[in-house]
């Protein structure tokens, strides 16, 4: 799903980000990308996302060497991953609907497929009943959620998230991991940045650490732990392969099965919370 | 085209949510109009101008005392209108001119009829060109017989200078004008841009096209523009009534009744402003689409 060959990333003032980073990452995995602050973590993931580019080397990712990709392509490749950031970079002036929504508005979605998914998202994520709230009216955990549902709106095939935790209470955090793990069992690839060693052990994943630019360690591809099977309808491989912008037009029967079993789970959560 | 109902509502909106900004951008942009429309406008009334007085004030070119009818209409007529620049040239015999006085003086002058007429035999002559006027002028006086040249179209000759003048002065205006437009509305798109930059960062993780990121910053230019074209439209009309009567105060001039201008000056007011909304918004947009993520952001 995402190789790295032979990348080194030297930013234009001269730092040494990344020096000969070798990764190869499966599809369906999950990622925790660990190291101190400096490592050259963000760098990673911006190589990903395409916001930088390798100084020397070459990215894949869904099997396309991104390196060589069109500018005018870029916006594809994006739709094709999630993006969580640690400051969970929420409109202020939007609601939680609209906040999730534009992330769909903007890649031209029809309203009334806005409206339905939407909806549906935020229920995965357990923020139905505070759609209309503004994201200063949630708690930290409550906007990585939104953060997230953002994320996930577009259906991507990858997740990417920056210190998703890194500005919430540990309680909240677990949740998140949780929420993503949850998200990882329908057969999307999570990858993790973070630098909390605690809530990495929790999580049986596998585990990269970068140290100076350069992978130190990497627990490698773990094969068997979930307990629901990854399963993975033609049609979600489709979408999720897909280039062109059709991803507008979701309707609650098109979501994969697999995929409503998580807003069971995750109704069900909510419920016993309170 | 995909969203392009989003897209309008958001460049509209923003319209709105910068206003201050907004209203400082339509009022240059309408100054500029205004001052490109009223020069336009001078420029039309004295073409315009230019173009009754020279039809109707034609010279008059005086043969010399000694000419006959016969010598004037055979040998010196055709050779003024051998001339360039001839329009036309019709005799005006001294037997018709002192009829003519005679009407309009009474009988005064009956007794210089006939062998007494003091008046010589003339040509009236119309120029195509009023701007040639002192070249045919000279060489109508080398013809052979002929004497003098009344200078009547004098007037003309300079209103024809004012507008050489007036259309050159527009022209660099529009220019001058047409830039310091366009610098005010791409410095209020980017101001808009800045103020979105946070908005705009996300729409660019989550995949938005840089077409889809643009145009709402294009609408807003447009905006911008379209308002300013119809304030402007609205203003020059009362202007120009009032640049009218003032001149008339003056000197009585035969102005060109606005409503046969109303629809060009309009129509041209705001599709020009809408380009210079359009283009200055594009200047403003291209920096922001070549950054990326935290760059957007000023990280
Ligand atoms: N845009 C940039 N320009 C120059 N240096 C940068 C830039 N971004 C990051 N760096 C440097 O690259 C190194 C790795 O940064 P980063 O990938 O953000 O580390 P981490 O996310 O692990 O904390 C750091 O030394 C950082 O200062
Ligand atoms: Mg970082």
């Amino acid at each position: 799903m995402i190789t790295f060959t032979n990348v080194s990333k030297v930013y234009p003032n001269g730092t040494k980000a990344l020096n000969d980073v070798n990764i190869n990452i499966e599809k369906g995995e999950f990622v925790f990308i660990v190291g101190a602050s400096g490592a050259g973590k963000s760098t990673f993931l911006k190589l990903i996302m395409k916001e930088e580019e390798p100084s020397s080397g070459f990215i894949t990712v869904n099997e396309t060497n991104i390196t060589k990709m069109k500018r005018r392509k870029v916006p594809y490749l994006r739709r094709t991953m999630g993006i969580v950031f640690q400051d969970f970079r929420l409109i202020d002036k939007m609601s939680v609907f609209d906040n999730v929504a534009f992330a769909m508005r903007v890649i031209g979605a029809k309203p009334k497929a806005v409206k339905k998914r939407v909806n549906y998202i935020l229920g995965l994520v357990g923020l139905k009943e505070k759609a209309h709230c503004r994201p200063a009216e949630l708690s930290g955990g409550e906007q990585q959620r939104v953060s997230l549902a953002r994320a996930l709106v577009n259906n991507p095939s990858i997740i990417i998230a920056d210190e998703p935790t890194g500005n919430i209470d540990p309680e909240m955090s677990f949740e998140i991991i949780e929420l993503l793990n949850e998200i990882n069992k329908q057969g999307t690839t999570i990858i993790v940045v973070t630098h909390e060693h605690d809530l990495v052990q929790k999580f049986k994943n596998r585990v990269i650490e970068i140290q100076g630019g350069e992978v130190i360690s990497d627990s490698g591809t773990v094969e068997e732990k979930a307990e629901v099977p990854i399963e993975i309808s033609e049609k979600e491989l489709l979408e999720m392969h897909s280039d062109d912008e059709n991803i507008t037009d979701y309707d609650e029967n098109e979501i994969p099965s697999s995929r409503k079993i998580v807003t069971e789970v995750f109704v069900d959560g909510e419920a016993g919370e309170e | 085209m995909i969203g392009l109902g989003y897209l309008t509502k958001e460049g509209i909106k923003s319209v709105w949510n910068n206003r201050m900004m907004s209203a400082a951008s339509i009022g240059v942009l309408v100054s500029c109009l205004l001052i490109t429309g009223v020069a336009v406008l001078l420029s039309l009334n004295v073409a315009r101008i230019v173009d009754t007085v020279g039809k109707d004030n034609q010279i008059t070119v005086f043969l010399k005392e000694n000419i006959d009818d016969v010598t004037a209409i055979q040998k010196i007529g055709p050779e003024i209108r051998k001339l360039d620049n001839i329009a036309s040239c019709e005799f005006y015999s001294k037997s018709e001119a002192i009829v003519k006085w005679e009407s309009e003086l009474g009988s005064l002058f009956g007794e210089l009829q006939g062998e007494e007429n003091p008046l010589p035999n003339a040509f009236h002559v119309a120029m195509v060109d009023l701007s040639q006027y002192d070249d045919t002028v000279e060489n109508i006086k080398n013809v052979e017989g002929v004497d003098i040249i009344s200078d009547r179209s004098d007037v003309a000759k300079r209103l024809t200078e004012l507008n050489i003048l007036v259309t050159k002065v527009g022209a660099w205006l529009v220019t001058a004008l047409g830039i310091i437009s366009l610098f005010i509305i791409s410095n209020s798109v980017r101001m808009t841009m800045y103020s979105r930059r946070f908005e705009i960062s996300i729409m660019k993780s989550v995949g938005a096209t840089n077409h889809f990121v643009r145009t709402p910053f294009v609408i807003e230019g447009i905006v911008l523009g379209l308002i300013s074209g119809g304030i402007a439209s609205v203003i020059i009309a009362f202007l120009y009534e009032a640049m009218v009567s003032a001149v008339k105060y003056i000197v009585p001039i035969k102005e060109i009744p606005y409503s046969e201008l109303a629809f060009q000056m309009s129509a041209t007011f705001i599709i020009f402003g809408m380009i210079i909304g359009a283009i200055g918004a594009l200047i403003s947009i291209g920096r922001y689409l070549n950054m990326e993520g935290g760059e957007i952001l000023g990280w």
